[in-house]
């Protein structure tokens, strides 16, 4: 992996040295960086729901995937309040701070999540002594 | 919020680009946001796993630093690092059987593989979403928008260096997202009186009735 790493350093650098600026400006992220990296962090926290055991471990998850939300509305907002102008001449009225509102509550709701979510983890370890998702199957039939 | 108009009629589409440390910083934070994800996800200790979360939360409001939503960033701290994790520690702690830290213990249930294979759709999904908008937000080939110009945001006032971000989301929030605000903290009582009562014990249930 790290020889991989190397080698593919060495095949770049000399283009970068020889090409500045207009190379290095290509890896400028842009609003689709940060799309890229809001979905793999929501990938993650998918894959963690569904994989993990530990219930306490997959609300850990849910956050994640909250979180990739809030990063995705705000990097639109930030795109949107720079191009609020040129939408406006086409006749598109935005408002970019609705990102950061709706991010607000997002917060909120994911803080009342927790806290309601943790007391049933309380209250069901209490019964059953356990925390494993594949031993809680009272309801399953 | 009132922004001067545009000196010019036909006004330039910008790009949100981040230009020289800002860029590598994006770098920095995106790569330690993912593996810190992954070691969420990954990590045999519940305890590790919380502290990886905490550090992901805290790369996630850095980089809502670095998209000028400072008032968001220091929600997040606020609420989720000093919060929520502490709340997730607690009951960790309360709750930890200590069973997991022995190798022998599965970690995953048996459906890794389903797992593995959504994630996949998703990613294959996201890619033929995004593909044909991909060119829409490539850098321009002619001079793009200098660094003063996309960091106007930040420096909005006049001549002063103070964000005026936290100001324009609390006048929002108040004006257009009044009533849900109010919602809000109505969800927070209830789920305050739903906490207390799921997880009191079987010695204050007999107290109370």
């Amino acid at each position: 992996m790290i020889s991989f790493i190397m080698g593919a350093l060495a095949y770049v650098s000399p283009l970068l040295m020889q090409a500045q600026g207009p190379l290095l400006k290509r890896f400028e992220p842009t609003l689709i960086n940060f799309l890229m990296l809001s979905f793999l962090l929501f990938v993650v926290g998918v894959a963690g729901v569904l994989s993990r055991r530990n219930i306490i471990i997959i609300f850990m998850s849910i956050e994640l995937i909250l979180n990739a939300v809030n990063l995705n509305l705000i990097a639109f907002s930030r795109y949107l309040e720079l191009n609020k102008d040129a939408l406006a001449a086409k006749g598109l009225a935005v408002n970019p701070l609705s990102g950061p509102v709706f991010t607000v509550f997002i917060i909120v709701v994911a803080a009342a999540e927790a806290a309601v979510g943790l007391g049933i983890v309380i209250a069901m370890f209490r019964n059953r002594e356990t925390v494993a998702i594949d031993e809680i199957d009272l309801l399953k039939w | 919020m009132d922004q001067p108009p545009a000196p010019n009629p036909q006004p330039r589409r910008r790009l949100m680009q981040l230009h020289g440390l800002e860029a590598a910083l994006f770098y920095v934070l995106a790569i330690m946001t993912l593996f810190m994800a992954v070691f969420v996800v990954t990590a045999r200790v519940a305890v590790h796993s919380a502290l990886f979360l905490i550090s992901t939360l805290v790369n996630v409001a850095l980089l809502f630093i670095l998209l000028r939503a400072e008032f968001v960033a220091g929600v997040q701290i606020l609420v989720y690092v000093g919060g929520v994790m502490v709340l997730f520690l607690f009951v960790i702690m309360l709750v930890q059987t200590r069973a997991e830290e022995e190798s022998r213990v599965r970690l995953y249930t048996g459906q890794t593989w389903p797992a593995v294979i959504i994630a996949l759709l998703l990613a294959v999904s996201f890619y033929f979403a995004m593909n044909p908008a991909q060119a829409a937000f490539r850098p321009p080939e002619g001079p793009s928008v200098t660094v003063a110009e996309s960091s106007e945001r930040a420096s909005a006032g006049a001549g002063s260096n103070i964000s005026k971000d936290t100001q324009a989301v609390g006048e929002q929030l108040y004006r257009q997202a009044a009533l849900p605000f109010e919602i809000a903290s109505l969800l927070l009582l209830v789920a305050m009186v739903g906490a207390v009562l799921l997880a009191r014990g079987t010695k204050q249930e007999k107290y109370y009735e």
